[in-house]
């Protein structure tokens, strides 16, 4: 948030879904010893590690995030913390930091799919003036491109969670997980959430930047990262 | 993401003189990449997930054209082979600018990306 603006103008009781991550706003901090044995800090720590090395979709995203300007260090844009609820991570612009629900991660797949997730609104953040407390339709666009390009909507991940269809199911998906995330960290009406998702959702939806494609497989992630890492010839040559 | 920087090889060099710049210009991606693009797009995996994600089921013939246009033209450095290829790799660039974006794109990164934790809390 640039600080030479003047303070947003907040919805009474808004606190931008902070209440989901309790320690961002605490100042004691856990002793060693209690993170090492009452907390999952490094289980997710040891996810988080192996998904930066071996993911291809989180190393494209780290790749162009380096490119654009704003690389990426483990140690100082990651944080494993607990966090209330279902939630499982998030992006606090404030902090230039993606957080990792540490109790509520406890696959490697899941670990993949959220770093991810969050890399792409880090990414977001990054290359463009988004207005995260302010502009609905902004927080609509990245939510919308984070469902859609990082596995959240896979038939697979759709079926767990008992949502079935499969014509154009994947647009469904992505719509109905934009608005939840927006409910979930602003205090807004179902109705405003929808109607921001559904202005913007030709646009973000059709942004496929830094892929370049929908990436439904680790696979088609690994196609567009080779087109990625070539973008100067394809440029160089049109 | 990156703009479309014309070089010395670009398409836009005239095709009468394309044989003095020949040596510049070669095709956007590899013969190879045309081959695995279209070998991947004819597949199963992108017949379900085209359909699933659009509802249709994927055009893949595209691809094979730029794949034997990209062929002739390592064999021959035929200007028409470069003209299609361009032709084709622009099409799909403009199709990915048909909307407007939702937001301004920055010009430098947050200048609080790389502050040390504690310093740009703004409470």
């Amino acid at each position: 948030m640039d600080r030479s603006e003047p303070p947003p103008e907040v919805a009474e009781g808004e606190d931008f879904g902070y209440r989901l991550f309790p320690e961002r706003h605490s100042e004691a901090k856990l002793s060693f010893l209690t993170t090492s044995l009452f907390t999952f800090n490094h289980k997710c720590q040891v996810m988080l590690r192996i998904a930066l090395d071996t993911n291809p979709y989180a190393q494209l995203l780290l790749d162009a995030m380096k490119q654009s300007g704003c690389t990426v260090y483990k140690d100082r844009h990651f944080a494993c913390e607990d966090c209330d609820g279902c939630v499982s991570g998030g992006f606090d612009s404030a902090t230039s930091q993606i957080v990792l629900c540490q109790n509520n991660i406890h696959q490697q797949s899941h670990m993949n799919r959220v770093v991810t997730h969050e890399l792409i609104h880090a990414f977001d953040h990054c290359r463009a003036h988004v207005d995260w407390f302010k502009n609905v339709k902004h927080l609509a666009c990245s939510e919308i491109r984070a469902a859609n390009l990082s596995g959240d909507c896979s038939l697979v991940n759709e079926i767990t969670r008992f949502k079935f269809g499969l014509k154009q199911h994947h647009q469904t998906c992505v719509r109905d997980r934009a608005i939840r995330s927006i409910l979930a960290v602003r205090k807004v009406s179902k109705e405003t959430a929808e109607k921001a998702v559904d202005e913007v959702f030709d646009s973000c939806f059709n942004d496929h930047e830094p892929f370049g494609r929908v990436p439904h497989s680790k696979s088609d992630a690994k196609y567009a990262y080779r087109d990625f890492q070539n973008r100067n010839r394809y440029y160089a040559n049109l | 993401m990156s703009s479309m920087v014309l070089g010395s090889g670009s398409c836009a060099t005239v095709s009468a003189s394309s044989m003095a710049d020949g040596g510049a210009w070669r095709p956007p991606r590899t013969c190879e990449d045309y081959w695995s693009e279209w070998k991947h797009c004819k597949g199963i995996r992108n017949f379900f997930h085209n359909y699933y994600t659009y509802g249709e089921v994927p055009s893949c013939e595209q691809w094979k054209i730029d794949y034997s246009n990209c062929r002739k033209w390592e064999k021959s450095k035929s200007p028409d082979a470069k003209e299609s290829l361009c032709k084709s790799e622009r099409a799909r660039i403009l199709e990915k600018q048909k909307y407007d974006p939702v937001w301004k794109l920055r010009k430098t990164p947050p200048r609080d990306w790389y502050l040390p934790l504690g310093q740009d809390k703004s409470k």
